[in-house]
Parts: C-alpha cells; sequence; structure tokens
C-alpha cells in the first residue's frame, strides 16, 4: 500500500490509508485473476473420551457468508504471522467445541481442495483434500492448550 | 498554445450537458444492493460482527490488525465503544447499525434526505466491512467505491423524492464531471482485472472458468453441465478476458458502447446466476449501467410540470 514503509504514526501514512479505505480502493482489481485461487476448507476432528471421532465442518447461517468465509480461509493460509493464524483458527474451534462439550480435544484440519479437471472429472475423479496444517486444541476450560502437529 | 488545447479538450471531457438519471441508476442500486447485503447477512450478523465468545472470529482481532495500516480507519468499534458509554450493550448497538443501514438503503432507494441516507450507508458499511476486514470480499470495496461516490455527486436527481418534495437539484456542472471520474475508474478496474486474467494460463485453456463454476462454494451449476460444454470453456475464458482488457477502448466509442456494455452485463449476469454471487453481478452491473448506459428521463420534471398543470415533453436533462 502506498505509504506503506512510513511510521505507523506518520500523518501521511494515516491520510492515505484512511482515504483508500474509505473510497474503497485499497485492494486491487485482480479477481479471479491471474488464475481462480485455491480453495481452503476447515474440517474439525472432534475427539471423545473413548476415542470415537466426529468430524465437523465450520457452520454458518446464511449462504452469503459461505463467500465470506472462502476469504477467511484464504486470508488465515496467507498469514506470515504464525500466532495470528493459531488464535484465529482456536477462535474458529470454539462454537464446534460448545456443540460438542463433553470432547477431549479438537484437532483443526486445514487444507486445500484438489479440483480435477474437466478430462479427470468426466473419468470419474473427484476432489480431494490436502492437508496443509493441523492444529489441537484442548479447550476444557482447566486446560487451554494447543499445540502444533 | 498545447497546454490552452489540452485544457480546453479537459473541460469539454470534464465539464458537459449530462442528464442526472446516472444518478437516479447509481442511488437506487446501491440503496438496493445496501439493503440486501444486510438481509443477507441478518442471520450470522452477530456471529460476524461480535466481540465476545459468539463471533466466529472476535472483532477486536480484525481490527486490532487494521491498526496495522492506519488507527484512524472507520471501524465498528467505535460506535460500540460509543453506544457503550449510553448504556447500550454491544449487540443492541450492532443491531441498531443493521437496521440504520437497512433504513438509509430505503431511503436511498425513494430519494428522500438522499445526501444523509448516502453518508450514513456509506459510513455505517465502511465501518462493518473494515471491521470484518478478513471476512470481506470483492462485492464489499465495490458496495464502498459506490456509496463513496453516491456521498459526494449532486444528489437530488430526477427520480427522487427530494426533487419532487423539496424541489431540490443538483448542480448540473458537476454531474458530468463525476460521471467521467466514474466511467474512468471502471475501466481502472476491468483493465487491470482483464490483464491479470490474461497473465493466468488457466484462462486460456478454460481450466480457470471450470474451477470457478464447479468449486464450492461457487458450485451453483451442475458440474455434468458445465462438462457438456468444456469445448466452450477456452473461448468463453478468452472472451471474459477481452471483454475486459479491451474494456477501456471500446466503451468509449459510441459505435461499440451498447455492444460492450451489453456484454459487461451479461457477464456479471451469468456470473450471479452460475456462481451464485448474485450482490457482487449486481453491483458491476449497477456500476456499469451508471457508468455508461445512455439514461435519461426525468420523473420530477414531470411531476412538477403536472403539478403545474403544464404538459410537455420529457427534455430528459
Amino acid at each position: 500500500m502506498l505509504g506503506e514503509e512510513l511510521g505507523l504514526k506518520n500523518p501521511a501514512r494515516n491520510a492515505v490509508a484512511v482515504y483508500l479505505h474509505a473510497a474503497g480502493i485499497e485492494a486491487g482489481y485482480g479477481f479471479f485473476a491471474p488464475n481462480v485461487p485455491s480453495n481452503y476448507k476447515l474440517v474439525f476432528e472432534v475427539r471423545y473420551p473413548d476415542n470415537h471421532v466426529e468430524y465437523e465442518l465450520p457452520e454458518i447461517g446464511d449462504a452469503a457468508t459461505a463467500f465470506r468465509l472462502e476469504s477467511l480461509l484464504d486470508r488465515i493460509a496467507d498469514l506470515t504471522y504464525e500466532e495470528m493464524r493459531q488464535v484465529m483458527l482456536q477462535m474458529l474451534t470454539r462454537p464446534v467445541w460448545q456443540k460438542h462439550p463433553d470432547a477431549t480435544a479438537i484437532r483443526v484440519v486445514m487444507g486445500y481442495t484438489i479440483w480435477p479437471s474437466p478430462k479427470q472429472f468426466q473419468a470419474g475423479q473427484r476432489e480431494t483434500f490436502d492437508p496443509v496444517l493441523a492444529y489441537d486444541f484442548d479447550l476444557r476450560p482447566a486446560n487451554i492448550t494447543n499445540r502444533k502437529p | 498554445m498545447i497546454g490552452r488545447t489540452i485544457a480546453g479538450w479537459l473541460e469539454q471531457f470534464l465539464f458537459y450537458r449530462e442528464s442526472d438519471r446516472w444518478i437516479s441508476v447509481l442511488r437506487i442500486g446501491l440503496g438496493l444492493q445496501v439493503t440486501c447485503l444486510c438481509l443477507a447477512l441478518r442471520r450470522d450478523w452477530i456471529y460476524l460482527l461480535s466481540s465476545d465468545a459468539r463471533a466466529l472470529i472476535s472483532r477486536d482481532l480484525m481490527e486490532a490488525a487494521l491498526n496495522a495500516q492506519s488507527s484512524l480507519i472507520p471501524r465498528l468499534g467505535w460506535l460500540v465503544r460509543g453506544a457503550g458509554g449510553l448504556g447500550l450493550s454491544e449487540s443492541t448497538t450492532l443491531w441498531t447499525v443493521w437496521v440504520a443501514l437497512i433504513l438509509a438503503g430505503c431511503f436511498l432507494v425513494i430519494g428522500f434526505f438522499s445526501r444523509i441516507a448516502a453518508v450514513v450507508a456509506w459510513f455505517l458499511y465502511l465501518c462493518v466491512a473494515r471491521s470484518v476486514g478478513y471476512f470481506s470480499y470483492g462485492v464489499d470495496n465495490l458496495t464502498i467505491i459506490g456509496l463513496f461516490y453516491l456521498m459526494i455527486v449532486p444528489l437530488g436527481d430526477g427520480w427522487s423524492l427530494d426533487s419532487i418534495v423539496r424541489h431540490r437539484s443538483g448542480n448540473s456542472q458537476l454531474v458530468s464531471f463525476f460521471r467521467r471520474i466514474l466511467q474512468i475508474h471502471m475501466c481502472l478496474i476491468y483493465f487491470f482485472g482483464g490483464f491479470s486474467k490474461l497473465a493466468g494460463a488457466g484462462w486460456w485453456n478454460g481450466t480457470n472458468l471450470w474451477r470457478a463454476l464447479t468449486v464450492p462454494p461457487f458450485h451453483f451449476v451442475d458440474p455434468e453441465f458445465v462438462l457438456r460444454w468444456k469445448l466452450f470453456l477456452p473461448a468463453a475464458g478468452l472472451v471474459i478476458c477481452g471483454l475486459e482488457f479491451l474494456y477501456p477502448i471500446f466503451i468509449w466509442p459510441r459505435p461499440t458502447r451498447n455492444i460492450w456494455l451489453i456484454g459487461i452485463c451479461m457477464m456479471h449476469l451469468s456470473i450471479g446466476l452460475t456462481m451464485g454471487m448474485f450482490l457482487f453481478a449486481f453491483i458491476m452491473i449497477v456500476l456499469n449501467i451508471a457508468a455508461f448506459a445512455p439514461v435519461t428521463g426525468n420523473l420530477g420534471a414531470v411531476f412538477r410540470r403536472r403539478g403545474a398543470g403544464v404538459l410537455g415533453s420529457d427534455d430528459g436533462a
């Protein structure tokens, strides 16, 4: 962004940032360019005391939120600040844990779906999930920890 | 001499006799857009915007990340803190923002207190979009672009209640100036969108179109159906790139303007219908029509003439 190399408190930097955001022009216009981006997916592995595992996907109420969730996952994948990513994934895990209060641990697996080409699709091949990140969260109140496997 | 010629050309280019109907299109379109965006998010409003345990991602975290760019960028946190000082809970404030946005959208549609409605809609939508920056996508930025223009253009256009009830009309000299700015902005959007698409091999061989149409959450069309048309995918991909990349060339000359405008609107309509991105398609069509469509007609003038007992044709100015 313009003026990004200036200090955070620099008035010129702030003026430029506020104007760009206010006018909606702080981002580029490369929608689906140069290629349609990778399609990230989040899967929660919910572990119970008897070692059985259930799988959950992030829950949303409105169809319009699906596009927003897609953006969120793209941005989480692009994050270079590891701690930020962990905190965000932990937040995404919270509703799943609330839904499964008896669970002992939840593993969050983030990956992207590999979509077959038209030829592969015609041959019967379907999407495959390629995990790229996984975090274990133990969200029981007395034991809030996380571990990156 | 050359400087005077250029200045004269610029003056002719920017300031000419222009109907304010494009402002009506922009105002009504953006009013509908803001209203529909809020209605589409009604069930997830608190889930997306809250800062407490009910949030998918805490708003506080996203606003803290926004500080890395500037702490002066408008955000919901300001409103929540301000309302908190008056004893209002976060939830009440967020729902008040939702209602205010819908009201502003409705006021824009009918054109009543248009300026106030435009400023309120722009500011609140900007706050919402920036506070959930990690969740935002193209539709938010394009809506903000539209609202920003709407906030500064001469309002009181002929199709608004303001012009009928309050007999207000905008500064006609600036009507053409702002339309030119919007036109140039649209050209930049499509040029860079098309240019960067051309750099992707997937747009040349149809892979990107296949992916765009079939990968969740954009899979509104059965992949088997898309497969039936796979031979046309490379051509369709190149048509999209061409429509965007060549937009700044073919949208200006009168003989090609309508063809290009219809082509680009059809492209967005197809995106809306086949990928489920209805509001993204809608805002792009609104911006295109506002920028380049030959819209004329003056309801306010017609009403006023009838009110004065004058029967006359609409001059469209």
